[in-house]
């Protein structure tokens, strides 16, 4: 970059000291160590939600009949509504770099804009998965499937249960199925939940000027880095949890 | 700490460092939308793939795992402008984690495999059981 040659003094090695050896400010630093951690754990989790689904092959559930139901709109869908879940998340993640950008061209309008429409990414995508999270343990029958069976002589007919919490469910026996999902995708949701707190701050101090008295939008990019790896755990959790 | 380290004379402005004009932010911009793109295809492709196709089971997943590392090298490379920094930040940040995971993917998945074949818990009324006792 042309302005960083300015700035940067010359002749003078990496190591030498009176520089930062990796080239980034303290802040970013630490955000970069401590998304490896976290990333870590997710993948910990990940790792043992392999473990688990390798173990009892042939008895896990299918996602295909899992994630089928769409809200509003009946009948089988699989994979729609996880699909506009990753369509929005992508598409927060684009608007936050485009804030980034625009924090780098120092346009407070810009950064603005981009980050409010990220927090409605944010805010879609966390009710996206309260909806799923809430069809999942109270098991409404989108499919309108009944199933009928006696019992002390009468016949009854009940809807048939189609979610999966952590005491029934519907698409295999295993209890382990519906352990992972919630642990693991709500870890991520609480995630995305505090990215939007987060972004929800940096909104406010972009609109009251703080980061063009400070000269600099390090904080968009720092914020932006935590929301870029929500959207890279998503990325991991939809392809294991959702395409396998 | 910045404060800290300002007071030393020549200390650069790493916070100023990636600030550029709007001529150097067009063609930025421009890369940014085409990674998007990219992304959405590879992600509708996936849709399709899981919803629709019927494969074998070791060749979707093979599959299924290759493009979500190409996506997930788009958003470490070029959204989280790790592409842009220093060689010795890039080792710092892959190096460490891809050894570690790896090597715990492998144990997982080798171990899950072994306990499959060694407790036959594939089998439904096995698990019935187990979950009922």
């Amino acid at each position: 970059m042309s302005n960083q040659a300015a700035t940067l003094p010359p002749l003078r090695k990496d190591w030498d000291g009176g520089v930062s050896p990796l080239g980034i400010s303290y802040g970013k630093m630490f955000m970069w160590f401590f998304l490896v951690s976290d990333a870590l754990t997710f993948s910990s989790l990940l790792c043992a939600y392999g473990f688990m689904r390798h173990k009892f092959t042939g008895a896990w559930a299918h996602p295909n009949e899992v994630f089928s139901h769409f809200p509003f709109w009946k009948g089988d869908h699989p994979l729609a509504y996880v699909g506009f879940m990753t369509f929005d998340l992508i598409m927060s993640s684009v608007t936050m770099v485009l804030a980034v950008e625009a924090g780098h061209r120092l346009n407070r309008k810009q950064v603005a804009i981009w980050l409010f429409l990220t927090i409605i990414g944010g805010f879609i995508f966390v009710g996206s998965q309260c909806w799923e999270w809430y069809h999942f343990i109270t098991g409404e029958e989108t499919l309108q499937v009944y199933r009928d069976y006696w019992m002390n002589g009468k016949h009854i007919i009940e809807p048939h249960f189609q979610g999966a919490n952590l005491v029934v469910n519907a698409y295999t026996q295993l209890p382990t199925f519906g352990d992972f999902f919630f642990c693991i995708t709500g870890f991520h949701g609480f995630h995305v939940f505090s990215g939007v707190i987060i972004n929800i701050i940096m909104f406010i101090m972009v609109v009251n000027g703080v980061m063009d008295r400070r000269g600099h939008y390090e904080m968009i990019e720092k914020a932006g880095l935590y929301w870029h790896f929500v959207d890279l755990v998503w990325v991991f959790v939809f392809t294991f949890f959702y395409l396998l | 700490m910045a404060d800290f380290f300002e007071e030393y004379a020549g200390y650069p402005n790493y916070e100023k460092a990636a600030i550029h004009d709007e001529a150097h932010g067009k063609p930025v911009r421009k890369k940014l939308w085409m990674v998007f793109w990219i992304m959405l295809g590879v992600t509708l492709f996936e849709l399709y793939l899981g919803s629709s196709v019927e494969m074998g089971e070791l060749n979707k997943e093979y599959v299924f795992i290759f493009f979500t590392l190409v996506k997930a090298f788009f958003i470490v490379w070029i959204f989280m402008h790790l592409g842009d920094e220093k060689r010795a930040l890039k080792y710092v940040i892959i190096a460490p984690y891809t050894l570690f995971i790896f090597y715990l993917a492998f144990m997982a998945i080798t171990e899950g495999v072994y306990s499959h074949y060694v407790t036959g818990v594939g089998d439904p009324l096995f698990i019935m059981k187990a979950v009922l006792h």
